[in-house]
């Protein structure tokens, strides 16, 4: 029985025109999508796991190499590391690394004010690594640790600027070197994140 | 002694290779997809509660009432919270749950056709073009990226990915060798460290290297040749294409935890062999408890083991 014929042979009136869209409509929409995958991925930073294509181990590009680190930013230019994280921020962390665009990064700020961070009383010395992960002496930065303290009531206004170093690591296997590079810094003021 | 009750004799020969060959090409092909579906469905399902409430409804209501798992409808609830979960965290998705999704939709076209050969027609075009489109797309996705080819992923993923810290110690690679690289990575993630240039020296090995390259080699031409064969259509190189993709399922997914990715592949090939090979067929149906039995502890095992 086709399409053409007086009784339809499927349930679905969606599909009366055709028996044949039945069999073909989920190839095509598969394809679409991987087409879309691959096309955010080659442009936008997709990891090629993640989205609907077929790029499962076809990368070290993922979130085994992307990494983030989280600054709260202040109006005289110091900063200080965000180093505890609660789940919902980790979470909105990794949702960012596997699709880093600017409005993903944005949700990840926007978590963090909502809370209260509060800073360790000592600065902490920033340590300067050599290439086979010896200590070889202070960096001239230092910071404070920052850690959640409470939820941020509403009425309170988030101040300072929040700035989010997305990284990417490369590995050589000749030289058995492991590179990081700086892939973009996104920068959200107050107001950005308490909209 | 009963016909209900038979001698152990029967028994043994009951649970013989030609007697599961014989069951499997008994089973009506529509109905043993939609329970293997449905299983897949509840067991390895999207992780999102709209999902996972969705399919444990469905196996509550198939319990009840078995005909209902040949109606559209009920295919449809499936479906429709798996699209509706996939476009709400679709850039977190695996790639391997959007073909849970695709599938879902087959089953409901398949169902939504009254007539029985058009509803093999929908499982046994679909099955094929997934096969083919799975593998060749993968294929295309690793030869396009210079860090699968040089081998480099492989060769990372040994020492950073805990998924395949026991693997690596199966073949050779001491585990204290991932332990050292993740310790040193972390330094780059850390704000209290600067390294110097940006650049750390890995403690590998020669043998990760090695085991990185032969995974490399061993998996390109596995997809490719699966994919490939399953385009041609024809009976001698269909039957390679289904030894091998037995193979990739057998080997894969013991070092690879993604069990509902192999599951559906299973599916796929168990389709498309049913009728044709039955002791091709039979080789898939023994797949379905192998993969559920891959979930074993196994890497905690081989890691408790003494070296």
């Amino acid at each position: 029985m086709n399409g053409s014929s007086d009784q339809p042979d499927h349930q679905l009136g969606f599909f009366r025109y055709s028996s044949r869209a039945l069999i073909i409509c989920m190839p095509i929409v598969a394809l679409v999508i991987a087409a879309r995958q691959v096309y955010l991925s080659n442009y936008h930073g997709l990891a090629v796991w993640k989205g609907g294509g077929m790029g499962m181990f076809a990368s070290m590009d993922g979130q085994a190499n992307r990494f983030a680190q989280l600054f709260i930013t202040q109006s005289d230019g110091t900063r200080q590391p965000l180093t505890h994280l609660l789940r919902v921020q980790k979470d909105a962390i990794d949702n960012a690394l596997n699709y880093p665009v600017r409005r993903n990064f944005l949700a990840v700020a926007k978590s963090i004010a909502t809370i209260e961070w509060a800073s360790s009383p000592e600065r902490m010395p920033v340590v300067l690594i050599d290439s086979k992960g010896e200590p070889a002496g202070r960096a001239s930065e230092s910071y404070h640790m920052m850690a959640p303290f409470r939820p941020r009531s509403r009425d309170e206004k988030w101040k300072g600027n929040i700035q989010i170093e997305f990284w990417k690591m490369s590995y050589n296997p000749l030289t058995r070197t492991c590179h990081a590079t700086l892939a973009q810094t996104f920068a959200f003021t107050p107001d950005e994140v308490q909209q | 002694m009963s016909m209900a009750e038979p001698s152990q004799g029967n028994w043994a020969r009951r649970f013989t290779l030609e007697a599961l060959i014989k069951s499997t090409q008994q089973l009506e092909l529509v109905q043993f997809v939609s329970l293997l579906t449905l299983f897949l469905a509840v067991t390895f399902p999207f992780d999102h509660w709209l999902f996972i409430i969705t399919a444990r409804v469905c196996l509550f209501l198939f319990l009840i009432f078995p005909i209902i798992i040949r109606k559209p409808a009920f295919w449809a609830a499936l479906a429709l919270s798996a699209t509706v979960v996939t476009i709400l965290e679709w850039a977190t998705t695996d790639n391997h749950k959007y073909l849970l999704l695709y599938w879902l939709w087959v089953v409901v076209f398949c169902h939504a056709a009254v007539d029985p050969d058009q509803k093999r027609r929908v499982l046994v075009f679909n099955a094929r073009f997934f096969l083919c489109f799975v593998f060749l797309a993968a294929v295309a996705q690793k030869l396009s990226s210079p860090s699968y080819r040089s081998g480099e992923m492989f060769e990372y993923f040994l020492y950073c990915d805990p998924r395949f810290t026991a693997f690596g110690k199966l073949v050779g690679i001491d585990p204290k060798v991932a332990d050292a690289v993740q310790k040193i990575l972390d330094f780059f993630k850390s704000p209290f460290s600067q390294v110097i240039n940006n650049e750390l020296l890995l403690p590998g090995t020669d043998r990760a290297r090695i085991v990185a390259l032969a995974l490399t080699f061993w998996d390109i031409s596995l997809q490719s040749l699966i994919g490939v064969l399953f385009l041609w259509r024809r009976t001698f190189t269909d039957k390679i294409a289904h030894l091998l993709l037995l193979f990739f399922v057998f080997t894969t997914y013991l070092p690879a935890p993604v069990f509902g990715f192999g599951w559906i592949l299973a599916i796929w090939g168990l389709i498309l062999a049913k009728d044709r090979f039955p002791k091709i067929s039979a080789a898939y149906f023994i797949s379905f408890p192998a993969i559920l039995l891959y979930q074993l502890p196994w890497r905690e095992w081989v890691l408790g083991m003494n070296s």
